[in-house]
């Protein structure tokens, strides 16, 4: 945090209490599920049992002759109404796109692919006559691995583009490769795979349309993490004019990346809206949640690192290939973030980064918390296997190779600049936290007893935003801002919270900048008729765009009020101020004038003709914020844990976090995002798998086999903040909502790869169950 | 009945709708049509199950039925459900045993102090059932009719002997021994008319040990194996015992310490006769573990559980 905070902030760096917390801690949130409207229909979808197959035949005449049964639509009458082209990978100017339906027609694609909707007056009518549906298939072998999907030897999952391989494989060089492996002692080379597990937000997609046959607007209730994305999508889809289309969003169930835009079954219920007239509602359950929703995170990786003797990682040749599932996903948008990342806070010399995405008949790669993460994953092991390799401390390796401040050039070998970089220090100070050299003692008197104790750090950097690049982005995030009449300011955002407070943390700025109390703000969010342009919540992007947006914004309008004031008191701006939702100062009757009756002075005023021409009286602000002088998020994680050499399973015993996301806003908030992060972390390596068996067949459908940490498999997380370099005069947020899932991987990793190095293994994946734990250990036989 | 099971407030909550019998409940979320018998006693139930025999099905706190129907992997035409049934509940002593309704819940068991007295082996293997929620649902009765093949009760009905009473209208009564009972995956002695109403275990005698341990993948999960021991030990030998194992086949597996080569063997050498045991066993595989690894988890859970068994036969207590 930064010295020296100007006293007029009462807020923002303390942990205000959540405007949240009322409604959503006494259960009375409102999510889609929630909401009453007369007239409701709701719907279910029959969903294929292959993992590929061709669709010959859907027979749907039982299922509408059910009682309580209004329409039902399979993918051919779907077709009619709403296509399934303009979706969000065309938004997000992806050209090499297949074509398909909302609803399946001539194919499925995977388990669980939707091939026709019923629309019932009850959700259980819908379910049970979803069963009713009558559908022959032609089975197709299915592709379920990148090796089945490069070599050609299976049919395409889309016949359009003709082969299961999606992209590449497309190679991109920084600096002198060739040249770094030549002058290297030593090439350690690892294959080191991320396996496919997902996000499983407690509410799914849901969405509740409503088509208004006297203005001809299509109403959406939506879960999603821009209302303003999810319209563009719909209206897309649907064929309407934008402005027919609004969106509105309440409190959602979290996302962690599944909400954006609007998923087929989501556009599919608005376009059955807009056909029968009436509001109907979709909320997915939990098994079409874990089978179709989306999946992330399964790539793999051949890795050459070029290494001296004394550990100094000269660079590296990295070939990944990304499994993007069946449908057109996040995996190829993500690519060059990770090839951008891979050096993190670093200094290597060079890189060659050689990427390809493959079709597989599973679920879709989603965007899942820190989708670029196997940057870090990768990154952090293979400084592991070189240590390990040439007999040093991974703790040595590291601060060996730490880019730091001062010494040029302080920028990665991909091009974004190490401006403010503080992870040596987050390193250093973890050092200090934990006696690594007593632990090293510890351990070795721990293993003469026959235990396995591990220690495993990793460090890393998140672009949220990232210093200033040479080209400053374009899009531009945007915030308003008003004055009412009863005093109240009002903040606009396109942010959409899901989670991360973002109603609490805006007015803590907002509050501060303008001079009212904290109860004083209100955020407006999720709805397209009143929030400002923008993409929504993603890639950790409120706390510096939008909070940054909320800060220009709040002194825009607060010097507007100012001017206005002065104007009207006939007093000089320079000696008036806003405290406390008050105007005060010399010249202010009595005093202090609060800002409700300014409000009606200056509408008073303006009628009467007494403002002058050229002072602004709208009491209305707007602001793009482009991040300004930006800077890097990151820091070092820390874990110790023990594996049970007789049932393989992993106890954390601690947990370190030692942290720079900024000037942070609210503690609480901020330290809550980083518990969640590494929940969702220690999940992932040690229980959480989306698994298919050969044939394709998803089985992990339900909690029962997917399988998410719960306080019991938490340890306390120890957060400590470092002092942040601030890069920017005035906004040094730094988002946060990431780094935890994004670094806990390989820090629990590495923690089990040393307790269980004694025995030979080496860990060269990311989920470590207790069976692949006593596999890796030889304790008991690996599968053949 | 002696003790009777602590009353389950909010069960039927006033102001909450309930299903009243012969309420056809295609309304149901998620579940498939059936319909819902509750019958407020047992001649009633007996008479409701024997006339759909094979399309209906017992519900005894629902926590592995319900989420079945939900799936739609079960589709009764009728469900009888016994939560009404009074009868069916409560913990009494007779003859040496400890006579337990069938209806009588986890939670209920895991609390009496004549359970605890008696049985201890029981609450130590029901606290590793799901979580207290869950075992205020689930009943005794339930999971033994269930037979699922990695459920902790069946193998505590197999270590302890436990006596089972089946009821049918027509053919009146009948005690099956657990040995007996259990048949192969989710499949039981059970006749499609019968009711499984009590539950006889003979009291741990004095002298003995028992322990019940498992690996799960997090608290409360099934268990990958579990292990139930009963041993009596004289002098620092196994004078007897017997070791009930769950999630290692097709059902709950029973062996004794004729069949384990135990004994008079020293009490604390039970490594060989583990290994032994895990060769002989074909483990399931599934995404929690493998089948080594399960043979593993034999071999290391076995001899552990074993040595507390005698441990507590030693000190005397039959904890």
């Amino acid at each position: 945090m930064i010295a020296g905070r100007p006293p007029a902030e009462r807020y923002t760096g303390s942990s205000v209490r959540r405007t949240e917390d009322l409604r959503l801690l006494t259960g009375r949130g409102r999510y889609v599920a929630d909401i009453q409207v007369p007239g409701l229909l709701h719907c279910a979808f029959n969903r294929s049992p292959h993992a590929h197959a061709r669709v010959l035949r859907v027979q749907t005449d039982v299922a509408r002759r059910a009682p309580g049964v209004v329409a039902v639509f399979d993918g051919w009458q779907m077709a009619k109404l709403a296509s399934a082209a303009g979706g969000m990978m065309e938004l997000m100017g992806e050209t090499n796109l297949p074509s398909f339906s909302l609803l399946a027609t001539d194919k499925v694609r995977l388990v669980g692919d939707p091939v026709a909707m019923v629309v019932a007056e009850t959700r259980a009518i819908a379910e049970d006559a979803a069963e009713l549906i009558e559908v022959e298939y032609e089975e197709l072998p299915a592709v379920m691995t990148a090796a089945q999907a490069r070599d050609g030897s299976l049919p395409p999952i889309f016949e359009d583009l003709g082969s299961n391989v999606l992209f590449g494989p497309d190679q991109k060089v920084f600096g002198e490769v060739d040249r770094v492996f030549a002058e290297a002692d030593r090439i350690v080379k690892a294959r080191i795979a991320q396996h496919r597990h997902q996000n499983v937000p407690m509410e799914g997609r849901a969405i509740l349309a409503t088509f208004d046959q006297a203005t001809g607007e299509l109403v959406a209730h939506a879960a999603t993490q821009g209302v303003n994305t999810s319209r563009q999508i719909i209206a897309a889809q649907l064929g309407m004019p934008l402005e027919k289309v609004r969106v509105l969003a309440f409190d959602i169930g979290g996302s962690f990346g599944l909400k954006f835009g609007a998923s087929r079954e989501e556009v599919a219920c608005c376009a059955a809206s807009r056909e029968l007239l009436r509001p109907v509602r979709w909320i997915e359950d939990r098994l079409e949640n874990l089978t179709v929703s989306g999946q992330a995170r399964e790539e793999s990786f051949d890795v050459e690192a070029a290494v001296t003797n004394e550990g100094e990682i000269l660079g590296m040749r990295v070939e990944m290939v990304i499994d993007s599932g069946a449908y057109p996903g996040f995996a190829p948008g993500i690519i060059s973030t990770i090839q951008e990342m891979i050096p993190g806070p670093y200094r290597m010399r060079a890189l060659s980064f050689t990427a390809s995405g493959v079709i597989t008949n599973k679920a879709t790669y989603v965007a899942y918390r820190g989708p670029w993460a196997s940057e870090t994953f990768v990154r952090e092991r293979l400084i592991d296997l070189v240590a390990a390799e040439l007999g040093l401390d991974p703790f040595e390796v590291r601060l060996r190779n730490l880019a730091e401040r001062g010494q040029p050039p302080l920028r990665m070998v991909t091009g974004p600049s190490l401006a403010g970089l503080t992870a040596k220090e987050s390193l250093l100070r973890m050092g200090e936290i934990f006696n690594f050299e007593e632990f090293r003692r510890h351990q070795a008197a721990m293993r003469a007893q026959g235990r396995y104790l591990g220690v495993g750090v990793a460090t890393y950097i998140e672009p949220a935003p990232g210093p200033r690049p040479e080209t400053p982005p374009t899009e531009l995030e945007w915030a308003r801002a008003s004055l009412g009449e009863d005093g109240v300011v009002s903040v606009f955002t396109a942010q959409m919270p899901h989670g991360q407070s973002h109603q609490t943390t805006m007015a803590q700025i907002a509050a501060d900048q303008f001079g009212v109390d904290f109860e004083q703000v209100r955020v407006v969010v999720g709805d397209t008729d009143q929030v400002p342009e923008g993409f929504g919540t993603g890639g950790s992007r409120f706390a510096s765009m939008a909070g940054g947006a909320a800060l220009h914004v709040s002194r825009q309008l607060r010097s507007q009020v100012l001017e206005l004031a002065a104007q009207i008191l006939d007093v000089s701006p320079a000696t008036i101020d806003i405290r406390a939702g008050e105007v005060v100062g010399d010249g202010v009757p009595d005093g202090r004038l609060p800002l409700s009756e300014l409000v009606k002075l200056a509408r008073a005023a303006a009628a009467e003709g007494r403002i002058p021409q050229g002072t602004e009286t709208s009491l209305e602000a707007s602001f793009g914020f482009d991040g300004g002088q930006g800077g890097w998020s990151g820091g070092t994680h820390c874990c110790v844990v023990e594996v049970d050499p007789e049932t393989g399973r992993v106890r954390v015993d601690r947990y370190m976090v030692v942290e720079d996301c900024g000037e942070v806003i609210n503690p609480a908030v901020v330290e809550g995002q980083i518990r969640g992060g590494v929940a969702q972390g220690i999940g992932a390596v040690l229980l959480e798998r989306s698994a298919y068996d050969e044939w394709g067949q998803y089985l992990s459908s339900s909690f029962m086999d997917y399988l998410l940490p719960t306080t019991t498999d938490v340890p306390n997380i120890e957060i400590e903040h470092l002092q942040t370099i601030p890069l920017d005069q005035d906004v040094n947020f730094r988002g946060v909502g990431e780094g935890g899932m994004i670094v806990a991987p390989p820090t629990i990793c590495n923690a089990i790869a040393d307790a269980i190095a004694p025995s030979g293994a080496v860990v060269l994946e990311q989920h470590l169950p207790p069976t692949r734990i006593l596999e890796l250990m030889g304790i008991i036989p690996q599968p053949a | 009945m002696g003790e009777q099971a602590p009353a389950r407030p909010g069960r039927y909550s006033p102001g909450l709708p309930r299903l009243v019998p012969g309420t056809y409940a295609a309304v149901v979320l998620k579940l498939p049509p059936f319909v819902y018998l509750a019958p407020a006693s047992l001649e009633e139930a007996l008479s409701l199950h024997a006339d759909h025999e094979d399309e209906s099905r017992v519900l005894a706190g629902g926590q592995s039925l319900i989420p079945l129907l939900a799936l739609r992997l079960a589709r009764p035409e009728y469900l009888v459900d016994l939560s009404r049934i009074g009868e069916l509940e409560g913990i009494s002593e007779e003859d040496g045993a400890v006579c337990i309704g069938a209806m009588t819940s986890e939670l209920a068991l895991e609390h009496s102090h004549l359970i605890a007295e008696r049985l201890p082996l029981l609450p130590q293997a029901l606290s590793f059932i799901g979580h207290p929620a869950i075992r205020s649902r689930g009943t005794l009765g339930g999971s033994l009719a269930h037979g699922d093949p990695a459920a902790e009760l069946p193998a505590v009905a197999l270590v302890l002997g436990a006596q089972l009473v089946a009821e049918s209208r027509d053919r009146g009564r009948r005690t099956i021994a657990a040995r007996d009972f259990f048949l192969g995956p989710f499949t039981t002695a059970l006749q499609g008319d019968e009711i499984l109403t009590e539950i006889r275990i003979p009291w741990q005698a004095p002298g003995t040990g028992s322990c019940f341990h498992e690996v799960a993948r997090r608290l409360g999960d099934f268990a990958m194996v579990g292990v139930a021991a009963v041993a009596r030990v004289e002098q620092g030998m196994i004078r007897s015992c017997r070791v009930a194992l769950t999630g290692v086949a097709d059902r709950a597996v029973l062996r004794t310490d004729g069949e384990l080569g135990l004994t008079g063997e020293s009490a604390g050498s039970f490594d060989a006769a583990a290994r032994r045991l895990a060769e002989e066993l074909n483990p399931p595989a599934d995404l929690h573990g493998s089948a080594p690894y399960r043979r593993h988890l034999v071999r290391t859970l076995v001899p552990r559980v074993l040595e507390r068994a005698c441990q507590a036969a030693a000190a005397g207590a039959i904890s």
